[in-house]
């Protein structure tokens, strides 16, 4: 088994982050390109704690490595897809986020956790973790190639990851802003409206 | 938003998802919306039933229901139950 991880600091509220988390893989993110689609499966929210669970299948479009696909007989789909529960506790301002891989499940096992806690009101810490654990039998040589070859693609994606996510952020601030500006001057107009009708009457 | 990997839901899903993001940061993050019947529902009931035919179309279905049962734990330590 290898682990990689990884934190990074966001400039933004926790509100914000969880937010914009949702939407982190969407046209605005020009970085995290390999995700395809991004599907809800369920939602609930438990009525004792509040807690929001979510159930979400992320379709990915990655090739995979020359030389694993030759091991694998070429026999590997471009597309993959990939299990994530999330939940959201309110009450401690925390998202936790895992995820496991559903595509060649019974070659390879990743199991991400990722966790968005606030450090400040305005800054938010990410925090990563995967467990590689390559799972065919066979030699050591050949897990170790294909775990490494993973922990070397989670490093890549974690640093487009973040500066997609960082555009995603930005967007939903000013997309935010602009909707809390044309909901304030809407009710000044409704406001102006009334008290015109007020001196006309 | 995303997009959806069965295209035919892709408008239901937006439809969806845009109603979801407000009821989170409107609703949901100011402890107003904690219950599970909302103004979303039924627009999740009409992007579900569309998802789940295409699932079960490619097989993906049976794949998480296998998931779902590997990740029980992870529910019981998250939900803060079975402590």
């Amino acid at each position: 088994m290898k682990v990689f991880s990884n934190t990074e600091t966001f400039d933004y509220s926790w509100e914000e982050v969880s937010t914009a988390n949702w939407r982190k893989y969407c046209p605005w993110n020009d970085k995290s390109t390999h995700v395809v689609a991004v599907d809800t499966v369920s939602r609930t929210v438990d009525p004792a704690t509040g807690i929001l669970r979510t159930e979400r299948l992320i379709t990915c479009k990655q090739s995979a490595p020359d030389w694993l696909k030759s091991v694998m007989g070429g026999c590997m789909a471009d597309e993959s897809h990939v299990f994530e529960t999330s939940y959201v506790d309110p009450a401690t301002r925390t998202v936790t986020m895992v995820s496991a891989n559903l595509t060649w499940s019974n070659l390879i096992n990743v199991e991400e956790t990722v966790v968005y806690r606030p450090l400040n009101e305005h800054q938010t810490q990410f925090k990563q973790e995967a467990k590689i654990t390559a799972l065919c039998g066979g030699w050591q040589r050949i897990k170790n190639n294909i775990e490494d070859s993973l922990v070397k693609r989670f490093r890549e994606n974690a640093i487009k990851g973040k500066e997609g996510f960082e555009a995603v952020l930005e967007m939903s601030r000013r997309v935010f802003a602009e909707e809390r500006e044309r909901e304030k001057m809407s009710t000044i107009r409704a406001q102006a409206s009334h008290i015109r009708m007020a001196h006309a009457s | 938003m995303s997009q959806s990997l069965a295209k035919q839901c892709n408008e239901l899903k937006e439809r969806y998802d845009t109603c979801f993001l407000k009821w989170y940061s409107e609703k949901y993050l100011r402890g107003i919306g904690t219950a599970d019947n909302n103004e979303c529902s039924t627009l999740f009931k009409e992007y579900s039933s569309c998802l789940q035919e295409a699932l079960k179309e490619r097989g993906i279905d049976r794949l998480l229901e296998d998931a779902r049962e590997d990740n029980k734990e992870n529910d019981a330590a998250f939900l803060g139950r079975k402590k």
